[in-house]
């Protein structure tokens, strides 16, 4: 598989028989129904990437690395040491700064998976794809990441087929998405970014974070913000949000969700990745107002 | 018990107790309402069982394969506690099973071999129409309750649990590989097309499954990944879910715009 552009020939067999499978629950699936949408068929995509640099982001590589304070080319801020003394382990400056390579290669690997399922959805004459789910994970023990992207492909009976034939897809189903298109969107892509910020502590960092050898009596015991870390964590998710923003054109984004990870690399020092999911929706119609609500008290 | 077709004396037992109306189930109350509500009652829990042995398939460290004993062994040991588990069903008399849960439980006392255990609540329909699938067994779903008078009132029947799965072992990779591409973030196509195949592997099975049991469809399907005691480079992909067929039109009123004033 050179390039996303060949579903392997189970899949091709798989989808070829008459019955459909989806992994919608019997919730979502009666919504789905309703909505006037077929299921049918579960397709998925794949992309395993090598992974290999994380193992080698010790603290003994510090300052000896190539992405230095321009390598990068994204978001970077410097933090010097306010003590004016050097010694050998004093930490006399850090940085944070955005490792653009690791969201590239994020964005690789999600993309091509995401292709992959779009066009097993696109092999079966789907309109859109509905309950995204993604993953990406360490395969066993080896150096490689794999993503994987799972949905549920359906159709609208009697409408027309996609424009450019590329289905839609959403991260939503069952009565979250009926929720959607009542108050007038329809769903257009899955949109997923991941931002990768790398944090080397300077002395006060490493001190905070690891409790340092210098004994610095005035903050010992008190509570204190850890500026470098905070400003890494903001700057991940204002990241991963610009960066959603840049796919949207004039679309909103629906769901949006965050996760964030932090791994931990040395005294200090972490990577901070945060990623981004929503789904791109458009207005198609006007919102129509729903009929007043019905309370409802639970006695259990 | 050499074959699916005997059931332990204390089974016979129980079940002959079940069949003078007094009934046993895990089923929550809610689930016993809504299954109620569906038009069936439970007639008792079910069960059934496999110890099996999966032994051992030699693989090659650098080459990525399924390893089709294991493949069997696995797939022949749900089977077998599935089977048992309808017979159950059938000596009650039983449309279907509902809230079936597949296990597997390791012991130690016995090193490769694993019990595979269903369970489920067996129940019969209360307007004397059978309802069972089309081999003449009772069908089995791992529905709840409430999703099994869901799918009842979209205007399809459960017909079977059905499943499909593939034992695979990912190649490690060589020193001169790894060292060829290292520092760089690429994609790795071979292991993106062993995988993509072995899941595509257990999904093409169960859906196999599926189609003789006529069914037009499978709803929540799940796909598992495990790597039991083989350690991490040998991965069971399991795909399961319920099959359905399509009898009627969807009848399900449109829903009510509730707000809870609960917390």
């Amino acid at each position: 598989m050179s390039a996303a552009g060949d579903v392997p020939e189970a899949a091709s067999r798989r989808l070829e028989s008459g019955s459909f499978s989806s992994g919608l629950s019997a919730t979502d699936f009666s919504a789905c129904l309703q909505m006037g949408l077929r299921p049918v068929g579960l397709v998925q995509g794949f992309c395993a990437m090598q992974w290999g640099w994380y193992a080698a982001g010790s603290s003994l590589g510090r300052g000896l690395s190539p992405f230095g304070p321009s390598g990068g080319g994204g978001y970077q801020q410097n933090w010097y040491c306010p003590h004016g003394f050097v010694g050998g382990e004093h930490r006399t400056w850090g940085q944070n700064f955005e490792q653009t390579w690791v969201e590239d290669a994020w964005r690789t690997g999600f993309s091509a998976a995401f292709d992959r399922m779009l066009e097993e959805a696109e092999s079966v004459g789907a309109h859109g794809v509905i309950g995204v789910t993604d993953t990406s994970r360490h395969l066993a023990d080896t150096r490689v990441i794999e993503f994987h992207l799972l949905g549920t492909a359906v159709v609208v009976d009697g409408a027309p087929s996609p424009p450019a034939g590329t289905p839609w897809s959403t991260y939503l189903a069952g009565p979250r998405l009926a929720k959607l298109v009542e108050a007038g969107f329809m769903p257009v892509s899955v949109v997923a970014t991941m931002a990768s910020v790398r944090v080397w502590a300077y002395c006060i960092t490493e001190f905070l974070m690891e409790g340092g050898a210098y004994g610095w009596a005035a903050s010992m015991g008190s509570t204190a913000e850890i500026e470098q870390v905070s400003e890494a964590r903001l700057a991940a998710r204002v990241l991963a949000r610009e960066q959603a923003r840049r796919q949207l054109g004039s679309d909103t984004l629906q769901g949006i969700a965050f996760s964030a990870v932090e791994r931990e690399i040395g005294a200090g020092d972490q990577v901070v990745e945060c990623t981004l999911r929503g789904t791109r929706v458009r207005r198609f119609k006007d919102f129509d107002p729903l009929p007043p609500p019905r309370p409802t008290v639970r006695l259990s | 018990m050499t074959g699916p077709s005997d059931l332990p004396s204390g089974a016979e037992h129980r079940l002959e107790e079940l069949r003078g109306g007094f009934f046993t189930s895990d089923l929550s109350v809610n689930e016993f309402l809504l299954v109620k509500e569906a038009g069936f009652h439970p007639l008792g829990f079910v069960m059934g069982s496999s110890i099996y042995h999966t032994g051992f398939q030699g693989r090659r460290w650098s080459k990525s394969q399924e390893l089709t004993k294991l493949t069997e062994a696995m797939y022949n040991a749900r089977e077998l506690a599935m089977t048992r588990m309808e017979e159950e069903a059938d000596e009650l008399g039983a449309d279907g099973v509902v809230g079936v849960r597949l296990d597997v439980n390791y012991y130690e006392w016995g090193s490769d071999a694993a019990e595979f255990i269903a369970l489920g609540t067996a129940v019969k329909a209360e307007d004397g129409k059978s309802y069972r699938n089309r081999l003449g067994k009772p069908f089995t779903s791992d529905l709840s309750g409430q999703d099994f008078w869901t799918i009842m009132q979209t205007g399809h029947i459960p017909q079977g649990l059905v499943m499909g799965t593939c034992v695979y072992h990912i190649a490690h990779r060589g020193l001169g590989q790894a060292l060829s591409s290292v520092g760089q973030n690429v994609e790795l196509p071979n292991f993106t097309q062993a995988l993509y195949e072995a899941r595509e592997l257990a999904m093409t099975r169960m859906q196999d499954e599926g189609t003789r049991l006529g069914a037009t469809g499978i709803v929540g399907v799940r796909l598992e990944e495990k790597s039991h005691q083989w350690g991490s480079h040998t991965i069971e992909f399991l795909s399961i879910g319920t099959a359905v067929t399509k009898t009627g039109e969807v009848s399900l009123p449109k829903p009510t715009v509730i707000i809870s004033l609960d917390n």
